[in-house]
């Protein structure tokens, strides 16, 4: 059976377009993936071997163009693995969206108006909490909801993951 | 752009030291504790950073990243791994380990608890023979590490004698001058005691964080 994360960066590399694939493994109780290199030393960790792969697949725009799309790719790749992969409980789940769905209530991506890497891995970390979702939190969530369901329908992403119905019409129009 | 820090908030002196090593111009704009800053965030999130298009930067990796890609310095495979590392890895054991020695006054538990992240850098710097972590020169890893771990290893005493690659790369962060810069605005002279007041308005860590190695 493999981990989650290898399949997750499975996945990545299809998106990617990437034909070898690499070998993973993984480390520690968090499941740390690890990417073996053939030229060099081993890659340690999601964000770090996920930049490596968009790199090899000579796809540099996904780590973002300027120097400030950059940085705000790396913000939201830092987010998954800390904030939303980190989260113990409820609270730090509905945190979690409550600060995503205020974020995106007026941008299109992570990063604004272009498609990047943050969109792909924040949409994997939250495609387990999305599937427990209730719809009408998913409503509470509009923004998230919006933004998480547009990747999910971007070409090459979904991959492995079962897709998470999002409704387009309200049913509870009292929520806020 | 205007980056916003408050004194005695160990997260301020990576950022400090960025802004210092890569000469960038920005406006130091000290609040209180839980001053909001970041719009979209339903907690206080300090030190964070604001462009000049109004963005905001609210991980202090990424701020000193792109501070260092403002100056053509563009990351690389190995100082993206030390930065996820220590967001991931070593923050987690280091928040548990500055309460127990600045709040409670558990010095030997809080170098228990951070032992086994130093021994991994030790070993890392040991293994690649650098005299920082990523390269020949100094990197972005250099001050995000130095940062989160400056309160904690300036007091020399404060882990065993054994790990001697470890110290000696952290004496020789120390000693760059941008370095100095931000020990001096973050904490005042005071040393660990500076942080008090900030650490004591957070949550007492959970024991899950991080247990001491048991042998």
């Amino acid at each position: 059976m493999s981990d989650k994360v290898v399949l997750e960066l499975l996945s990545l590399e299809k998106s990617l377009g990437l034909k070898k694939t690499n070998k993973y493994s993984t480390q520690g109780d968090k499941q740390v993936p690890v990417l073996q290199t053939n030229n060099g030393p081993s890659l340690i960790g999601l964000t770090t071997i996920a930049a490596h792969l968009v790199q090899e697949a000579q796809q540099k725009q996904l780590l973002g163009s300027t120097a400030e799309e950059k940085a705000i790719v790396q913000q939201w790749l830092e987010y998954r693995v800390t904030q939303v992969d980190g989260h113990r409980g409820k609270d730090e789940t509905r945190t979690v969206l409550k600060d995503l769905n205020q974020y995106l209530e007026d941008k299109v991506y992570l990063a604004g108006d272009n498609f990047t890497l943050a969109d792909i891995l924040v949409y994997y970390g939250l495609h387990p909490i999305l599937t427990e979702l209730a719809v009408q939190e998913k409503e509470k969530y509009v923004n998230v909801s919006r933004w998480f369901n547009h990747i999910q329908h971007y070409p090459g992403i979904r991959q492995h993951l079962p897709p998470v119905v999002v409704l387009k019409n309200r049913l509870y129009t009292s929520v806020h | 752009m205007r980056l916003y820090l408050t004194e005695g908030n160990p997260h301020c002196l990576k950022v400090v030291a960025a802004v210092e090593l890569t000469g960038t111009r920005c406006e130091l704009q000290f609040v209180g504790v839980e001053e909001r800053v970041v719009p979209f965030l339903a907690h206080s999130k300090l030190p964070c950073l604001q462009l000049d298009n109004g963005n905001y930067l609210f991980s202090t990796n990424a701020i000193c990243q792109y501070l260092f890609t403002l100056r053509g310095k563009e990351p690389s495979d190995l100082t993206n791994q030390w930065l996820e590392w220590e967001g991931t890895e070593l923050q987690a054991a280091l928040s548990g380990a500055l309460y127990m020695a600045v709040v409670q006054g558990k010095r030997q538990e809080a170098a228990g608890a951070l032992q086994k992240k130093c021994a991994y850098i030790d070993q890392s710097l040991t293994k690649r023979s650098f005299p920082f972590l990523a390269a020949d020169a100094i990197t972005v890893a250099d001050i995000v590490l130095w940062g989160a771990l400056y309160p904690l290893l300036s007091d020399s005493t404060f882990l065993p004698g054994d790990l001697k690659a470890l110290r000696s790369w952290f004496e020789r962060v120390c000693a760059v001058a941008a370095c100095r810069k931000a020990v001096e605005s973050i904490l005042k002279g005071k040393g660990l005691q500076a942080l008090k007041p900030y650490l004591q308005k957070q949550p007492a860590p959970s024991q899950r964080a991080e247990t001491p190695a048991s042998n």
